[in-house]
């Protein structure tokens, strides 16, 4: 990237603090920002001066139904839709079609553009334009469709999930993300995802050394989330490949 | 209202996605924040439409929280901002051309301590800065007020003070210059009330 001068950047920071900075040039300096720690820092230091301005703006109790309709759209998953197939020979057959194969691939390929363009559509910390060496899942439904997407950092002990259709698991039941070994080895439990939303799975070791012989992911309904040693008891209603980026 | 150190570490849990540090967040500073996207948006159920919004950023997004860059509020008041902005954008963009003022925004419109000078004045005077920026013109303190309290871009400074764009331009990076020395005079850093 080209580094801008600081008196050239802290005029662009500004302007960007303040949302008078527009089109094109607040575009590119949305490019800087996500390049550049300095940059992220002078758009800090100027957000402080603005803020204090914000002192004198009278108070409005927002109704109670903003809050109700943030419980809705992030904690409550929508109902189960009566024609939600439930045929997991007929859904591993079209699973297993070369046409789901591409699209998990297109999709995952997909994510990794998103990634690179947008990289606060995972972290809203656009520290670094570089992408981070990492392990991605995009599973499907059995109709193809994207329906969750899992993330880790090569070293990281926690694994992100984002949904990106609502999940209905069935009450009781909890949602289970297995890992499935590339030389058909047993599927080992990765951790509870919730039904929409988004969620952050603690792992049990470094995402290296879990998924490094890790070809595929999947969830499946349980009656209770798994331990170390348990294997799916029903069939997959989620599923994708995972792949190392680096 | 919650101290920067107890809000930071609220929206720590809240990246792990506590629901019920997500709740303490969300009552502790909506009615502040709801203000900030009202005075931009003149009407309340468009405002709290930016609100929601807002806070949808900050359940999925409270991980890329960093207080070193800036603190708490700020970075609450900073999504609300351009959130409400760029809904300002979108509207005036003809989508929906036909705003319709509420009785509250009416009430607002009709009230000069609701004005944007009004809202620079008070602010100032609670930040100990108004003999600094007393140095600026009556012009300037418009333009800056204009950018801050009603997410006016440029052209509608120049528009609203019947300046040229060059002008109006001028004036607002004359006020931000003048806001940053007196509030590094000052010993001022970020939102008082958090």
């Amino acid at each position: 990237m080209n580094s801008l001068l600081p008196g050239r950047l802290d005029r662009l920071a500004r302007e960007y603090a303040l949302g008078t900075l527009g089109g094109l040039s607040r575009r590119r300096f949305e490019r800087q920002l996500r390049e550049s720690s300095d940059a992220m820092a002078a758009v800090g230091t100027w957000q402080e001066r603005l803020a204090a301005l914000a002192g004198s703006v009278p108070p409005m109790r927002p109704s109670e139904l903003v809050w109700s309709a943030l419980e809705r759209r992030l904690f409550v998953a929508s109902t189960r839709s009566p024609s939600a197939p439930n045929r997991p020979q007929q859904w591993l057959r079209a699973f297993l079609s070369g046409r789901a194969l591409g699209g998990a691939l297109a999709g995952v390929l997909l994510f990794t553009v998103l990634l690179r363009l947008q990289p606060g559509l995972v972290g809203m910390a656009p520290v670094t334009g570089a992408l981070p060496a990492s392990y991605v899942g995009l599973l499907t439904d059995d109709l193809g469709r994207p329906a969750l997407l899992a993330s880790s950092r090569r070293h990281g002990r926690t694994l992100t999930v984002k949904l990106l259709q609502p999940l209905v698991i069935p009450p009781g039941r909890v949602a289970q993300l297995w890992a499935l070994p590339k030389d058909d080895g047993a599927a080992f439990p990765v951790g509870a995802v919730p039904g929409a939303g988004s969620a952050t799975v603690a792992l049990a070791d470094t995402s290296e050394k879990l998924f490094f012989n890790v070809s595929r992911i999947a969830v499946s309904f349980e009656a209770a989330p798994a331990k170390p040693g348990d294997k799916p008891s029903g069939a997959f209603v989620l599923s994708g490949h995972c792949v190392k980026l680096w | 209202m919650l101290t920067n150190e107890h809000l930071t570490r609220l929206l720590s849990r809240v990246a792990m996605h506590d629901r019920a540090a997500f709740e303490q967040v969300y009552r502790a500073t909506c009615a502040h924040l709801l203000g900030i996207a009202f005075r931009i948006l003149n009407n309340r159920e468009r405002a709290e439409e930016v609100l929601q919004e807002a806070f949808m950023n900050v359940w999925h997004g409270a991980g890329g929280f960093n207080a070193s860059v800036a603190g708490p509020m700020t970075w609450l008041i900073n999504i609300v901002r351009n959130r409400a902005i760029d809904a300002l954008r979108l509207a005036k963009s003809g989508r929906a051309a036909t705003v319709v003022l509420d009785e509250e925004a009416l009430a607002v419109a009709a009230n000069e301590a609701g004005q944007p000078e009004a809202l620079l004045d008070q602010s100032l005077a609670r930040l100990k800065i108004v003999g600094c920026m007393g140095e600026l013109g009556a012009s300037q303190r418009q333009a800056l007020a204009l950018a801050y309290y009603r997410g006016m871009a440029h052209s509608e400074i120049a528009e609203a003070l019947g300046a040229p764009l060059g002008t109006a331009k001028a004036w607002v990076r004359r006020g931000l210059d003048r806001l940053k020395t007196c509030l590094e005079a000052a010993g001022v850093r970020g939102n008082p009330l958090a």
